[in-house]
């Protein structure tokens, strides 16, 4: 299977023939054998009626039926996990995106990319709905140090063995690039075509960035505590540290100053004592974690792309782990 | 355990006696009665707590006049009714299961628009008792519990401590009870992506009195609920609640100590004997001890749960001529949702368990 187009659907009734239309007659223009994921994140329209309506019709449709909306992120990971391709597209399914494009992210993708990112620049969006986006993408490129423009933009394509990697959860989707990115990818960013929406309504609004905020934190700190726990929490220990010795010199300079009608006060005391409580819990819990990351099964070798020169392969990427 | 039996039975009735129970040859003469009414071949299993032997004298001649229809399990010990339930859960072996206090809660003919709405495509139907004809203590209490329910877990269950459960088996497969989350079933259920319906049924006058709870049981039911409002939520994003929760607190201390050390550096003000500034100092403390416990969740699930699937497969169906696979995604073993204690199946006792 050269390629596997995953597309999440959820409330999409307008779109779906007139997207398998689209989708169908630019991947066969493409020239490669494909296959496409269409998943169903527990729609409550007709969009499982038509999307049956299509399986029975088209032997290359493998339709995913979720029990109840999971969101897009447990979407796009359902097609991940049964995308046979060596090459995986993701695309939106309400026809905003451009299947046109397909053979352009390819193109880069042969060139030696991992990951190819969508850049919808020209976005046919309200600014309500750009506003919050933007913010997000600024925020995800500072802390992740990965210049991506359009986080957002579903519209992707990938090496089949990267996808089969990824772990995704919450809300994910959203930095996958990054994520892959921080583990060893090489992206690259290619200005996509953007269409108004036809049909149905956004599902998204503002409320997300403190989401996207925390989901951001976590990961950078994932990425960096779950391989040397111990080291993180005792650097995150180490300013209470510094604290409590300041707080303690105070207090005994305090006290040592101190006139014989004056009252000795506490708060400087307590401070000591409390900054030493949290030191010390910092660095118990670091050593806690040593623990849990160790019984746990977490191999960091699986996290980390290489380029494996192999020339028995004619794909020339390899994962690391595979020949550990 | 003949054959026969097994392949005929539409309801397997679940009854764990824990707390206290009423006059069960009457309960069970009544439901079997009406499920009979219904053209449903039923069968009863009586899980009993060690707490409640007294209940058993009763069940051995309920067994003795009714045979292979009625099971008991006698567990050796007080494990709870969650436990009680999963022990009978795993001898049910009908394809609906009824899940019923052990004593008079609703009318028998409840089961009926029950049983029905199980058939109009609900995966559980959750019994609501309405009207309430119980004491106003009973309801005012009952009407507390949900409220922090419905809030906390953004559900629409009005009684979910009502015993009366319908469901079918497969939610039963993936029901995996432990502590204080049978009061909870329709949550979990729902949260696995089930389809939950409830069902309004008659109220017994049995169960009129007003049950006043000890203070600690009033607290374990509060944590209870905070339990599964973190369940639902946040099992795989702990640093979402942890870390909202973190920064909020280290964030006003730091505020306060800006103020105070503010008005230091411009007024001169006198620093060490303002509690203010201790404050201050609590809350930022507070908030990296609480931000750091969230790391730390949140590097359980990381590394314990990276297999696990977030999302539940109704059916996956593969083009062409549209056979249907369903329930388990091609190409992979079906993995569990995530359990936070995934254990808690194995640690039910098994030697301290008699079946008859």
């Amino acid at each position: 299977m050269d390629l596997s187009i995953v597309i999440p659907l959820y409330n999409e009734e307008e779109s779906v023939d007139a997207l398998y239309q689209e989708v169908t007659t630019a991947a066969e223009a493409l020239d490669r054998e494909y296959e496409l994921i269409l998943v169903d994140d527990g729609s409550r329209d007709a969009t499982r009626a038509k999307l049956r309506v299509l399986c029975a019709r088209d032997p290359r449709i493998k339709g995913i039926f979720f029990r109840r909306n999971y969101g897009q992120t447990a979407a796009i990971q359902a097609g991940f996990d049964q995308a046979r391709g060596r090459v995986v597209i993701t695309l939106d399914g309400d026809l905003q995106n451009d299947p046109q494009d397909f053979g352009l992210l390819l193109r880069h993708l042969d060139e030696g990319y991992d990951v190819v990112c969508g850049w919808r620049k020209d976005r046919k969006d309200s600014f309500s709905r750009r506003l919050p986006s933007i913010v997000a993408n600024r925020l995800i490129s500072a802390l992740t140090g990965t210049p991506i423009h359009d986080n957002g933009c579903t519209l992707k394509a990938y090496r089949g063995d990267i996808v089969r990697r990824a772990r995704l959860y919450a809300e994910m989707h959203r930095f996958l690039a990054p994520m892959m990115s921080l583990s060893g990818a090489r992206y690259k960013e290619v200005v996509v075509n953007h269409r108004a929406r036809q049909f149905g309504t956004s599902k998204y609004g503002f409320s997300r960035i403190w989401k996207v905020f925390l989901d951001l934190l976590t990961i950078k700190m994932l990425l960096g505590f779950t391989t040397r726990p111990a080291v993180w929490f005792g650097l995150l220990s180490l300013p209470f540290l510094v604290g409590t010795i300041f707080a303690f010199a105070i207090s005994v300079y305090r006290h040592l100053t101190l006139l014989p009608h004056m009252q000795y006060s506490l708060v400087f005391p307590t401070i000591t004592i409390l900054f030493v409580f949290a030191a010390a819990h910092l660095i118990v819990l670091g050593v806690f974690a040593e623990l849990v990351v160790k019984v746990g099964d977490f191999r960091q070798a699986e996290t980390i792309l290489a380029t494996v020169d192999d020339p028995g392969e004619s794909h020339h990427e390899q994962n690391i782990a595979q020949h550990a | 355990m003949s054959r026969t039996l097994h392949s005929t039975l539409d309801v397997s009735v679940i009854v764990p006696i824990v707390e206290r129970y009423g006059n069960l040859q009457q309960l069970h003469h009544e439901f079997a009665a009406e499920l009979t009414r219904l053209g449903q071949k039923s069968e009863f299993i009586f899980v009993v707590d060690d707490s409640q032997r007294g209940a058993l004298p009763v069940l051995r001649e309920l067994q003795k006049r009714e045979g292979e229809r009625i099971s008991i399990v006698q567990l050796n010990g007080s494990f709870g009714e969650s436990a009680a339930l999963m022990l009978g859960l795993e001898r049910a072996r009908g394809e609906k299961i009824m899940t019923l206090a052990a004593y008079f809660q609703v009318e028998p003919r409840g089961i009926g628009p029950a049983l029905a709405a199980l058939d109009e495509g609900a995966d559980l139907v959750a019994g609501r008792r309405f009207p309430r004809i119980d004491s106003f203590f009973n309801r005012v209490q009952s009407r507390l519990f949900h409220w922090f329910v419905r809030r906390l877990t953004s559900t629409d269950f009005h009684d979910i401590s009502c015993g009366f459960k319908v469901m079918r088996r497969r939610v039963a497969r993936e029901l995996h009870l432990y502590g204080g989350q049978h009061r909870f079933i329709p949550i979990l259920a729902m949260n696995r992506g089930f389809t939950v319906r409830e069902v309004q049924l008659p109220q017994r006058s049995e169960d009129r009195p007003a049950r006043f709870l000890g203070a600690g049981a009033y607290l374990g039911r509060l944590l209870d609920i905070l339990t599964i409002f973190f369940l639902v939520k946040f099992t795989r994003t702990p640093l979402r609640f942890f870390g909202l929760l973190g920064l909020f607190l280290f964030g006003s201390g730091f505020v306060i100590d800006l103020i105070v050390a503010t008005q230091k550096i411009v007024w001169n003000l006198e620093i060490s004997d303002r509690p203010l500034l201790l404050l201050g100092v609590l809350l930022m403390v507070l908030g990296v001890q609480t931000l750091s416990l969230g790391l730390l969740g949140e590097m359980i699930i990381f590394t314990h749960a990276r297999n696990v699937r977030d999302y539940r497969v109704a059916e996956v169906i593969r083009g062409s001529r549209g056979e249907t696979v369903s329930e388990i995604p091609t190409g992979r073993q079906p993995v569990p949702p995530l359990e936070i204690s995934p254990a808690a199946e194995e640690r039910e006792p098994g030697p301290a368990l008699q079946v008859s």
